[in-house]
């Protein structure tokens, strides 16, 4: 893990959210998508916790973050920041995704949960880098690359155009309607509607979401697998950190093996640990 | 520059630096920050260790608050035994005195405890955490329990708000030095809207510790202070020394911002 300086050089705004790209060769380097980054958002000490993202893009010299809608006072912080500005960053966190040498059909699965997002950071964005790294051609990497997005509003998707060209995108609005209103109770299927056709075919899977995303993924899994097998599905667990390291044990989780240290064990776990 | 810390205790317990890893800062001396080493301190202290594994607060133990966080841990640690297979060859092969902490919340594993690691060199001394709101009396009975269970260096970490009051008594049941304090309990909300409980963490809780720190101070007893709670600038450690500590311990500052925390050690060794 390293602490260091990065520079705000570059901001778009993208409806309510968004995204700060940041000067950190030393960090941009060691990250792996699916690590988390731990950004200080105050000049003083309010807020006095770091904020934890996961980059939405990665190259050399740089990450991108998303910066969600809301009013969490550490993201308000960061969306009025200047370009320029010094960004005190501590990453990489944990462990990030790793698509096995040899897989030829990677499936990625999203939900953009604001819930989640506002919690934990954890965002279907997270997957973006992971997708631009399986999808460039290079040897040994995947062949086809699909990817499988559920959001609760069409707005809240990720465009096609920030997509690889040769990746294959389905994507579906799940809308969950309060009880009271018309429709209320009634919840669209998401992405669930593909898996019985991806899900078979499929080499390896990659997902973010909530924990409830990765509890119906188990089932479909199981579904249309007979089995869910350790190694088959990757899924980020949705964590905020305060350390990063181990120490302060605040990103604690019960997952199927027992009470873990989400730094420690993940953020990105085998999908059998979280829903097994 | 050397700090005693048990002069009055046959196996001595000197810092090389004025700056220890409180309870838990750097785990079981096994993680640690960015740029954080282990010279940097004059003792690190473990998390708190209990006799049988607990499994702590559930999930969802951080709450934000204003300048700083509430941490409801709950005492989670594998068990004593398990503790020492794990991290006992580290240890002894560190230069710098582990201490020992021992869960507040378990109280009737103290003395047991303390007899075991009573011969173990890796083992510099024992942090008795003491919860808020207890007699004196019973201050002076758990201290006099471990006491008769080992002859090695206790320090006794005494709640802010009531360290006046339990000084005393725990030195006179045998503390060789008192750590002042442990943090006030607080609540908050975590990042899903549940109400938790625990220590404050962080600045906020600096003036609490500044004025318990004074107070006990002032008592002159025969055990020097350690000042423990929000320390997170040479100031306050210099405040904490002006009040009458001997040393400071730093924990969320280590976990929320390590370059500061190494300009902190690096401070103390200049004075």
């Amino acid at each position: 893990m390293l602490q260091t300086t990065a520079t705000l050089i570059e901001r778009h705004t993208l409806g309510a959210s968004q995204e700060l790209r940041l000067q950190a060769p030393a960090l941009a380097r060691s990250l792996t998508p699916g690590q988390a980054v731990l950004v200080k958002t105050g000049w003083g000490v309010e807020p006095y916790l770091r904020r934890t993202f996961y980059p939405a893009g990665l190259d050399d010299e740089s990450l991108t973050l998303r910066v969600p809608p809301g009013g969490d006072w550490g993201h308000a912080w960061l969306r009025t920041v200047a370009i320029g500005a010094q960004l005190d960053c501590l990453g990489p966190v944990g462990i990030g995704y790793s698509v096995p040498a040899g897989a030829r059909n990677l499936l990625c699965l999203a939900e953009e949960d604001p819930a989640t997002v506002a919690g934990s950071g954890c965002s279907a964005w997270a997957l973006l880098p992971a997708i631009a790294a399986a999808a460039d051609g290079g040897r040994g990497k995947p062949s086809a690359v699909t990817f499988a997005m559920e959001a609760p509003s069409a707005r809240d998707l990720i465009p096609a155009h920030r997509l690889p060209a040769a990746v294959e995108y389905h994507t579906a609005v799940r809308a969950r309607r309060a009880a009271g209103h018309p429709g209320g109770g009634t919840t669209s299927e998401g992405v669930a509607q593909f898996l019985p056709e991806l899900l078979p075919w499929a080499d390896v899977v990659l997902a973010a979401g909530s924990l409830a995303f990765y509890s119906s993924l188990a089932t479909a899994v199981r579904a249309a697998r007979y089995e869910l097998t350790r190694g088959f599905a990757q899924a980020l667990y949705p964590a905020a950190f305060l350390c990063g390291v181990g120490a302060c044990q605040a990103c604690v989780a019960d997952l199927t093996t027992g009470r873990r240290r989400i730094c420690q064990r993940g953020p990105v776990l085998d999908l059998l640990d979280v829903a097994g | 520059m050397t700090i005693e810390l048990a002069p009055h205790n046959k196996h001595s317990l000197t810092l090389a630096a004025p700056l220890l890893a409180g309870s838990g800062a750097v785990g079981y001396a096994d993680a640690w920050p960015p740029g954080v080493t282990a010279t940097m301190f004059g003792a690190i202290v473990t998390p708190p260790v209990s006799w049988r594994p607990r499994r702590g607060h559930p999930p969802g133990r951080l709450a934000e608050t204003p300048a700083g966080f509430v941490l409801a841990a709950g005492d989670h640690n594998p068990g004593f035994r398990r503790v020492l297979d794990d991290h006992l060859p580290d240890w002894r092969r560190l230069t710098v005195p582990i201490i020992m902490a021992l869960a507040g919340s378990a109280v009737e594993d103290w003395d047991r405890i303390a007899a075991h690691v009573e011969d173990e060199p890796a083992i510099a001394g024992l942090e008795l955490h003491v919860a808020e709101g207890v007699r004196p009396v019973d201050v002076a009975n758990w201290v006099g329990a471990v006491r008769r269970a080992t002859t090695l260096p206790l320090l006794v970490k005494l709640p802010s708000a009531q360290a006046p009051a339990l000084a005393s008594p725990a030195v006179q049941a045998g503390a060789d030095a008192l750590v002042i304090g442990a943090a006030p309990l607080a609540a908050g909300l975590t990042a899903a809207s549940a109400r938790i409980e625990g220590p404050l963490a962080g600045p906020a809780v600096f003036p609490v510790t500044l004025r318990a720190v004074a107070a006990v101070a002032g008592l002159g007893l025969p055990a020097p202070i350690i000042a423990a709670g929000g320390i997170g600038r040479l100031a306050d450690a210099e405040l904490c020394f002006d009040a009458g500590a001997v040393a400071v311990q730093i924990r969320s500052l280590l976990w929320v911002d390590p370059a500061t925390a190494v300009q902190l050690a690096a401070g103390l060794a200049g004075r």
